[in-house]
């Protein structure tokens, strides 16, 4: 009955049904007091109960007003002019206004308010400030012989009323700087100082040609998605690298054997694109993408000559304005160079140095930008010095990366690989697959027992990898620089942003000695209960059995190392190379054989290797003369090792572990 | 309770405050819990739909509160969370005990409304 707020029936004898009526009681109370407030002027002579206060400070919060007060022992009607001074002994309240109320009272700071009761007092467990609430029965006093005094005064008070209005999506970080509903308010007879990401630019200069900017939010801002044709914008460079361009990676290498030791040759151009992570002065992240690049091999050198300096860029197009939970991969590199190694400018403020800060939150969203109609307007200041804003990467031992904690941390480390291996699943184009590197440092090597001496680093087909770097890889082993690869569920992988290079970096902030250098040859982990697939490991045995059914040796040519050789057309005794077009006189033999050992390490399960390659000459000539007989009995008993493997593939039920023999670079 | 009590919720909370204090007489609040600790709130509202409130965050999944806590500022809660802080105060809270992988896909039921 009455309800005009829900349209359900209420629980009879609840709470919500006890407010209900309250709640209409109390309105009829307020209109009739509010009535009586307009047509007798006179303060009503029932003093008992009212809360008189001075209004100090007033803003507002979620449609309630809130006035920061001073309670006065009498009003301020019976005293002299001389004693209406702040006083600061008077106790503080905090008085609460619905915008009802407020809207009513249109309160201004020094205003003197009676409150008559029935008003509520609050005391809050950790505010010593207590809170006056239900206000309902309030009133200005107007106080005609301090008129004047508050003339004067207006001007000055006008900046003490401010709209305090944090939104809740600032609060949680959600990411709509657009969003300047929080300035507007229907009451709005107050002036309003927003707190929101100032850019001061719009009242400044007309933009001159050349006029150079430190903020790249200002920039986006002022200049929209079209472009900034006059103005440019100073940054640091913090990273360069590659990324595949989002087609796809374009690559057209003919007839690849994932086995074969010759590099993949493109006779296409890459399709990937030089990018720039800048910083600017106000510690805001943009990732600017440039041209497409000829050749991989520019990459090294562009980080040499780019990274730690100032750049201006001019005729910027935005390309997209990405947040935290949609760019994880470039979220994750933001977040290893936050904090800021230097204070950064505050938005919206003056900048004296108390100003500048490091203790922002780490930035929930970031601008992509891409260079205009084929002109680059990219400057790099290569002259001058590394910009002290600079993060160099932090360079680690594997064992600490390894122990880290987190999930999506990039890390960098130098590593010596030892050999690699390509995914390969058929099913996925040799262009995307991955490729599993086996690295090692002396943190592994020198470490005690539990810690790995070897760990596999996976390379995603998103981490572009530079010519340079591929036919490095496969002429040898070679002490390769990570750069920003990423750490998480126990894995290191190389992902878009991370870079491999050979040289060392110019810059980079190193915890100790040079970790790269292996101080004596590289040792493997010894198979054993731990042992799981897609590892490498040493392994020594005794043979047990053969497995004759795949057990084969073939002819290969000893120049290209082609294993299809074919007879002599003229001779068929000779043989001969398709590839080389000649005949080969001394062919190397290769032999495939599938045995059994017997592991003490790991007696537990039946081992299988697949030998092929060529181990100790005397092994050899005994699998040799297996093969010419074929009888078991030549190698059963013979004692291999140490064999260095690669693990295919580790079972439970049969407890089997299947082995290739490799051989490191 | 008293009623200066009810009308100070009325003050403070404006339109929420009778719907929660509805949502607590019909005992609308479960407190969900799973072995590992883990807890959230479940409202029963007024349609009939089943709401979620996070507790360790101020959220509702609620259609009013993604509208007039979070985009428009104007209201400090919705009436579910609301309903909760008075149910927890009050003790009317039902309590639930479930699996881990109950309380997840409770979790991710959520998302998959919203997405």
């Amino acid at each position: 009955p009455g309800e005009t707020e829900n349209s359900f029936i209420l629980c009879r004898g609840g709470l919500a049904e006890r407010l209900c009526r309250l709640q209409n009681r109390e309105r009829s109370a307020i209109s009739f007091w509010r009535h009586q407030c307009i047509s007798d002027d006179k303060i009503p002579s029932d003093k008992s109960g009212v809360l008189i206060v001075r209004i100090l400070e007033i803003f507002e919060e979620c449609t309630i007003q809130v006035a920061i007060c001073q309670q006065l022992e009498q009003s301020p009607a019976t005293l002299s002019s001389e004693d209406a001074v702040i006083n600061a002994e008077e106790p503080i309240l905090k008085v609460l206004f619905t915008r009802e109320t407020a809207a009513h009272l249109k309160s201004r700071p020094q205003d003197v308010i009676h409150i008559y009761p029935p008003w509520q007092k609050l005391l809050l467990q950790n505010a010593d400030v207590p809170v006056i609430m239900n206000t309902y029965f309030s009133q200005k006093v107007l106080l005609s012989e301090h008129s004047e005094a508050r003339e004067k005064t207006h001007g000055l008070t006008k900046m003490l009323i401010r709209k305090n209005i944090i939104s809740l999506a600032e609060t949680f970080r959600l990411d709509d700087l657009d969003d300047k509903l929080h300035c507007k308010s229907s009451d709005d007879q107050v002036p309003c100082a927003p707190q929101t990401h100032n850019n001061g630019g719009s009242k400044q200069h007309p933009s001159a040609l050349s006029a150079v900017n430190d903020s790249l939010l200002e920039m986006v801002e002022s200049q929209g998605a079209v472009g900034w044709r006059e103005v440019q914008v100073r940054v640091v460079i913090q990273r360069v690298y590659c990324l595949p361009a989002r087609e796809g990676y374009r690559s057209h290498a003919p007839g690849n054997n994932p086995l074969c030791a010759t590099p993949v040759t493109n006779s296409h151009p890459p399709n990937v694109r030089l990018c720039l992570l800048v910083q600017d002065a106000y510690g805001m992240f943009s990732e600017v993408q440039l041209q497409s690049l000829s050749s991989t091999d520019d990459i090294e050198r562009y980080c040499r000559r780019w990274e730690g300096k100032f750049c201006c860029l001019a005729g910027m197009k935005i390309l997209q304005r990405t947040t935290r939970g949609r760019a994880l991969g470039l979220f994750s590199l933001i977040d290893s160079l936050w904090p800021p190694v230097v204070p950064v400018k505050v938005p919206g403020q003056s900048q004296d140095s108390e100003m500048m800060t490091t203790n922002l939150p780490p930035p929930s969203f970031c601008y992509i930008l891409t260079v205009q109609s084929g002109e680059i307007h990219v400057e790099v200041d290569e002259e001058e010095q590394i910009s002290n804003l600079y993060q160099p990467p932090a360079v680690h031992g594997l064992k600490e990366i390894l122990r880290m904690d987190g999930c999506n941390e990039r890390c960098s480390f130098w590593a010596q690989v030892l050999y690699r291996r390509q995914q390969s699943k058929h099913s996925v184009p040799i262009d995307q697959r991955e490729t599993l590197l086996f690295v090692t440092d002396s943190t592994l090597q020198n470490a005690v027992h539990g810690i790995p001496k070897v760990v596999a680093v996976s390379v995603t087909a998103s981490c572009v990898l530079s010519m340079e770097i591929i036919e490095a890889l496969s002429a040898g082993s070679q002490l390769v620089f990570f750069k920003d690869a990423l750490w998480g569920n126990g894995r290191i992988i190389c992902v878009e942003r991370t870079v491999l290079l050979l040289q060392k970096p110019l810059l980079c902030s190193a915890a100790g000695a040079d970790l790269s250098e292996l101080t004596g040859p590289v040792r493997l982990d010894e198979l054993d209960s731990t042992t799981q697939a897609n590892s490498v490991c040493a392994l020594r045995g005794t043979v047990v059995g053969v497995n004759e059914s795949t057990a084969f040796s073939w002819p290969t040519c000893n120049r290209c190392g082609n294993g299809k050789l074919e007879l002599c057309p003229q001779d068929r005794e000779l043989l001969y190379c398709n590839q080389c077009s000649e005949v080969v006189t001394t062919p190397v033999l290769k032999m495939q054989l599938e045995v059994f050992l017997s592991c003490p390490s790991r007696s537990q399960s039946t081992v299988k290797v697949k030998v092929w390659h060529e181990i100790t000459l005397f092994v050899l000539l005994t699998m040799l003369l297996f093969l010419q007989t074929y009888e078991v009995q030549s190698v059963l008993g013979k004692e291999v090792g140490l064999l260095n493997c690669y693990v295919h593939s580790v079972t439970s039920h049969p407890n089997c572990v299947a082995l290739e023999e490799i051989v490191l670079l | 309770v008293p009623d200066d009590l009810l009308l100070g919720l009325k003050f403070i909370f404006g339109p929420s405050a009778v719907p929660a204090l509805d949502l607590v007489d019909q005992r609308s609040v479960t407190r969900v819990r799973a072995p590992s600790g883990r807890t959230l709130y479940q409202v029963l509202g007024s349609s009939g739909k089943l709401y979620t409130c996070y507790s360790s965050c101020h959220f509702c999944t609620c259609p009013a509160f993604g509208f007039s806590v979070l985009q428009k500022s104007e209201s400090l809660l919705c009436k579910h969370i609301l309903a909760v802080y008075l149910s927890q105060a009050m003790g009317a809270c039902q309590e639930l005990a479930v699996s881990e992988e109950q309380l997840t896909n409770i979790l991710l039921a959520e998302e998959e409304d919203e997405g």
